[in-house]
C-alpha cells in the first residue's frame, strides 16, 4: 500500500477518535452545567483541556465567580472545544481531518464508510454553537457520538481486512491510549482535593469511559478512586480500557509485519508488548498508578513516532525495490 | 408533467422535440413517461439526485479569490437522448479524429512533414507554447501520444460540430458515469424500456488501453494516477478513476527517481512503477525540465521517460494538437494523413494571426465569440452579442496588441433539451464531451458527459461558470 495512503487511513483513525473523545467529555460536561456546583465544572473544563494537551483560551476559567460568569464562560469553551476552526483539535476540525484523509484515500476504503462520514461531516456542517446551545447541547455530542459509532460499525462490516484497515485500526488505538492516558493524569493532578463533588469527578471519569455500569458489577456503588483507575486501565473486557487499546495496538502491529525500516518496526512491536505489560496488573492506589500512566503516555507517543519511521516516512538509502 | 410552456425556438435544435413541438421518433417513450409523472414526483427526484451527489462527495472545486471551494456538481434529472444511428456517425467521426491527431503528434515530434508540405505554419506548431521540444526523438508505444481524448461537440441545426479538442487531460467522465447511476436508479422503468446502451465499463476500457501502453509487454504493468492533489478542480474524478482502474493514486511527492527508474513508496518499500496515467498538466510534470518550481510533480521523470523506462498517458506536449489555432487545421491533417474527408465538422474559425481573419473579426466582433488560445474552461472569452462596447473596446486593444493569441468563432445556436428548472421543464443549451480511448486500437463508450448552461439564455456549460450535466442515454438499436 502507498505509505501515503496508508498515512492517511491511520490519521483518519486518530482524528476520529479524538474527536469521540472529545464528544465523550462534552456531553459530561454540558451535562453539569445544569446542577453541579461551580467547583466541579471548573474542574471538568480544565480536565478536558489537560486531556488534549491544550489550555483554555485566554480570559475563560479565571472567572468562574457566579453561575453566570460560568455559563457565558462555558459557551465559549464549548464553542472553542466544538466549532472553533482556529482550534487544530475542535471537533468540527477533527471532522474536517478525518474527512479530507478520508477523500484521499476512498479507493481504500469501502462505499459505506465514505457515505457514512461524509453524510456526519455535511451534517455538522450545517451547525454552529448558537444552535445546538438553544435546546440540549448534551444531545448534540451524544448524536455526535452515535454517528462515529455509526462510522467505526460500517467500517466493521464492510471493509477489507488489509493493511488498509490495520492502519485505521493503529490510529485509533494509538489516539484512544494517548487521550485515555492523558484524561486520567488530569484526574490525578486533582487527586489531593476533598470536597463534596470529589466522588462526582471519578463516577464522571468512569461515564466517560462507559465504565460505570461495570465499575458496580465488579467492585460496588462506593466509588475508589484506585479501583476506578484499575478498572480503567487494566480490564480486559472493557471495551474502552488501556488494556483492550494496547493490546489491540500491538496486534495490529504483528498484523502489519515488518515494514521496509526493520528497526523501527521490530522497536514499535517491542514497544507495544512492552505496553501491554505495564497495564495488566491492577494497583489500586492513584499514587501508583501515577508514574505508569506518565509511561504510558509517554509510550504511546513514541510508538506513533516509530510507525511513522517504520512505514510512512523511512529512509530511502534501504531501497529494496521490487 | 407538462410540456405546455415549455419554448421551442426553430433557431435552436431541440434535442427533444421537432420544431412543430410533437417529440422526436426516439423521444417518444421518454416523453410519454414524463407525461404521466406528476411534476411533483419529478422535482423530489431532482432532490435525490442532487442529494445522492452531496452525499456521495461528486464535487469539483472552483477558485475564487485566495479560497478553493468544494461544490457539488449540479445535475439535471432528465436525461437526453441520442440515437444508436446518430452514435454510430459520432463514433466513426471521433476515431478518425483522434487517428489523425496522434498521426500529427509523431509527425511533428519526428520528421514534420506536414509542416514541411507547408499544410500548416511552421510558427504556429514551433510558436505554440504547447509544443514540447522535449518530446523530439522519442518513440511511445503504439504511436499513441493521446491515450484519452475529451472531445467538446455541439449540435445545431446543420448537425454536430467539434468545438475542442481536449487532449492534454480532459475530465469530466467521472460525472458521466456519476450522472448515469443517478438518473438510471431514478427513472429504472424507463431505462430498462429505453434499451439504454452501458457507460459503467469505461474504467476497465482505460485500464486495458493503458496496460497495452506499459513500456514492456507485462502481464500485469504497475499503473498508477498522478494527481497534483486534493486542491485540484477534479481530484474527485482521480479518486474515481484510481477506483475503477485499480491503479494506485498518487502525488509527485510518493514517487522517486532511482536507477533510471520510477517508483512508489509503499508500505512494504519501493515499488517500480510502469504507466503513469498523469491527470498533471506538463508544466508541472517535472521541475527538472519544465516549470522548476513545481512541487507537483517529479524530479528526474522525463530521463526515465525518454530512456523508455515509465509510459506518461497521455504523452507531454500533445497540448499542441488542441490548441485553438491549431484546431483550425484539423481538418486539413485529416486529409493529409488519412486521405480521408473528416466525418465531424469543425466550427468555422478565424485565426487572427492572419491578416483577412483579424480584420474580419475586429469588423464583427459583435457577432463574434473570441477565445484566447491559451486559456480553457470559459475563462478569458468574449461573447461578442452579450458584451458592452467597453468590453469590446478592450479586447479590439488586446487583439491587436497579439493577434497570434486570438481566435473567432461565430456564435453557435448550440442545440437545447429540457431541464427540470424551478419545478417545470425549460429548455437549457446543452454540449456533450464523448470520451476517446486509445491504446493499440480505439475504444469508445457510448455516452459523454452532456454539459448544461444551466442559466435562462447561457451558452456557457463550464461547471466553474455556471454549468451542470446531464445524463446522456445512448439508444441501442
Amino acid at each position: 500500500m502507498l505509505s501515503r495512503s496508508a498515512q492517511g487511513l491511520y490519521w483518519m483513525g486518530r482524528y476520529l477518535e479524538r474527536a469521540a473523545h472529545l464528544c465523550r467529555l462534552m456531553q459530561l460536561q454540558v451535562e453539569t452545567l445544569v446542577d453541579r456546583p461551580l467547583r466541579e465544572i471548573h474542574f471538568g473544563w480544565n480536565r478536558v483541556y489537560r486531556s488534549m494537551n491544550q489550555a483554555p483560551p485566554a480570559g475563560t476559567l479565571e472567572a468562574f465567580r457566579s453561575d453566570d460568569y460560568t455559563l457565558a464562560d462555558s459557551y465559549t469553551l464549548a464553542d472553542h472545544l466544538t466549532f472553533e476552526p482556529t482550534n487544530p483539535d475542535s471537533i468540527w476540525n477533527c471532522f474536517v481531518y478525518a474527512r479530507e484523509n478520508a477523500r484521499q484515500v476512498r479507493n481504500y476504503i469501502s462505499a459505506e464508510m465514505w457515505l457514512s462520514l461524509n453524510t456526519a461531516y455535511l451534517h455538522l456542517q450545517k451547525l454552529n454553537i448558537q444552535e445546538i446551545w438553544k435546546t440540549t447541547p448534551e444531545s448534540f455530542y451524544a448524536g455526535t457520538s452515535v454517528e462515529i459509532n455509526t462510522f467505526a460499525g460500517v467500517t466493521d462490516a464492510t471493509m477489507y481486512r488489509d493493511e488498509g484497515w490495520h492502519f485505521i485500526q493503529l490510529g485509533r488505538y494509538i489516539e484512544r491510549v494517548q487521550l485515555s492516558a492523558a484524561v486520567m493524569l488530569a484526574q490525578i493532578a486533582d487527586h489531593g482535593r476533598q470536597d463534596e463533588s470529589f466522588d462526582a469527578d471519578w463516577a464522571n471519569l468512569l461515564h466517560a469511559f462507559h465504565a460505570f455500569d461495570a465499575y458496580v458489577h465488579t467492585y460496588s456503588v462506593v466509588v475508589q478512586p484506585g479501583q476506578v483507575l484499575d478498572l480503567l486501565v487494566t480490564d480486559g473486557l472493557l471495551p474502552a480500557s488501556i488494556r483492550r487499546s494496547v493490546d489491540s495496538a500491538a496486534e495490529v502491529l504483528r498484523a502489519i509485519g515488518h515494514g521496509p525500516a526493520p528497526n523501527s518496526s521490530r522497536e514499535a512491536l517491542g514497544l507495544g508488548d512492552t505496553l501491554c505489560k505495564c497495564v495488566t496488573a491492577r494497583r489500586n492506589d492513584v499514587a501508583v498508578w501515577q508514574p505508569v500512566l506518565d509511561r504510558v503516555h509517554a509510550d504511546s507517543k513514541k510508538l506513533h513516532h516509530l510507525v511513522i519511521d517504520a512505514y510512512i516516512d523511512y529512509p530511502l538509502e534501504i531501497l529494496p525495490a521490487h | 408533467m407538462d410540456f405546455e410552456d415549455y419554448e421551442i425556438d426553430s433557431a435552436f435544435y431541440d434535442e427533444m422535440f421537432q420544431p412543430d413541438g410533437n417529440p422526436r421518433d426516439h423521444c417518444r417513450t421518454l416523453y410519454d413517461s414524463l407525461l404521466r409523472l406528476p411534476v411533483e414526483e419529478l422535482v423530489r427526484m431532482q432532490e435525490r439526485v442532487t442529494h445522492s451527489f452531496s452525499s456521495e462527495g461528486i464535487t469539483f472545486t472552483v477558485y475564487g479569490g485566495d479560497e478553493a471551494n468544494e461544490r457539488i456538481m449540479p445535475v439535471d434529472c432528465l436525461p437526453r437522448l441520442i440515437t444508436a444511428g446518430e452514435w454510430r456517425q459520432l463514433e466513426a467521426g471521433l476515431t478518425q479524429r483522434l487517428k489523425a491527431l496522434n498521426l500529427f503528434l509523431a509527425d511533428i515530434y519526428g520528421s514534420a512533414r506536414i509542416v514541411e508540405d507547408g499544410v500548416i505554419p511552421v510558427d504556429m506548431v514551433h510558436g505554440c507554447p504547447q509544443y514540447r521540444v522535449e518530446m523530439r526523438g522519442i518513440n511511445v508505444p503504439h504511436g499513441t501520444y493521446v491515450a484519452v481524448c475529451g472531445t467538446d461537440l455541439v449540435r445545431t441545426n446543420e448537425g454536430f460540430h467539434v468545438l475542442e479538442d481536449n487532449l492534454r487531460v480532459p475530465s469530466g467522465v467521472s460525472y458521466m458515469v456519476a450522472n448515469r447511476k443517478a438518473v438510471k436508479a431514478n427513472l429504472r422503468r424507463l431505462y430498462r424500456s429505453c434499451r439504454v446502451q452501458e457507460v459503467e465499463h469505461y474504467g476497465r476500457l482505460l485500464r486495458e488501453i493503458l496496460k497495452e501502453l506499459a513500456p514492456r509487454e507485462d502481464p500485469d504493468p504497475c499503473v498508477v494516477l498522478l494527481t497534483p492533489g486534493v486542491y485540484n478542480s477534479a481530484f474527485y474524478e482521480h479518486i474515481y478513476l484510481a477506483e475503477e482502474i485499480g491503479a494506485t493514486l498518487v502525488e509527485g511527492r510518493d514517487l522517486l527517481v532511482n536507477g533510471g527508474y520510477v517508483y512508489m513508496r509503499t508500505t512494504s518499500g519501493l515499488r517500480k512503477v510502469d504507466v503513469i496515467y498523469r491527470r498533471v498538466d506538463d508544466d508541472f510534470l517535472d521541475p527538472l525540465v519544465f516549470r522548476p518550481d513545481s512541487l507537483l510533480g517529479l524530479p528526474g521523470l522525463m530521463g526515465v521517460y525518454r530512456a523508455g523506462n515509465v509510459t506518461l498517458a497521455n504523452a507531454p506536449g500533445t497540448g499542441v494538437a488542441d490548441d485553438k489555432s491549431v484546431y483550425a487545421y484539423v481538418p486539413d491533417m485529416i486529409r493529409y494523413y488519412l486521405g480521408e474527408e473528416p466525418l465531424l465538422m469543425n466550427v468555422k474559425t478565424y485565426i487572427c494571426r492572419r491578416e483577412e481573419d483579424l480584420e474580419y473579426t475586429l469588423d464583427n466582433l459583435e457577432d463574434l465569440i473570441v477565445k484566447r488560445v491559451g486559456e480553457s474552461g470559459g475563462y478569458g472569452m468574449l461573447v461578442g452579442p452579450r458584451s458592452t462596447s467597453a468590453v469590446r473596446d478592450a479586447y479590439i486593444r488586446e487583439i491587436l496588441e497579439n493577434p497570434a493569441d486570438f481566435i473567432a468563432q461565430p456564435v453557435l445556436d448550440l442545440s437545447r433539451a429540457p431541464c427540470m428548472i424551478e419545478g417545470r421543464a425549460a429548455a437549457r443549451h446543452v454540449d456533450l464531451r464523448p470520451f476517446v480511448l486509445h491504446g493499440r486500437e480505439t475504444r469508445i463508450v457510448p455516452g459523454a458527459f452532456c454539459r448544461v448552461a444551466l442559466r435562462e439564455g447561457s451558452l456557457v456549460v463550464n461547471s466553474s461558470q455556471g454549468g451542470g450535466g446531464k445524463d446522456i442515454w445512448v439508444l441501442g438499436d
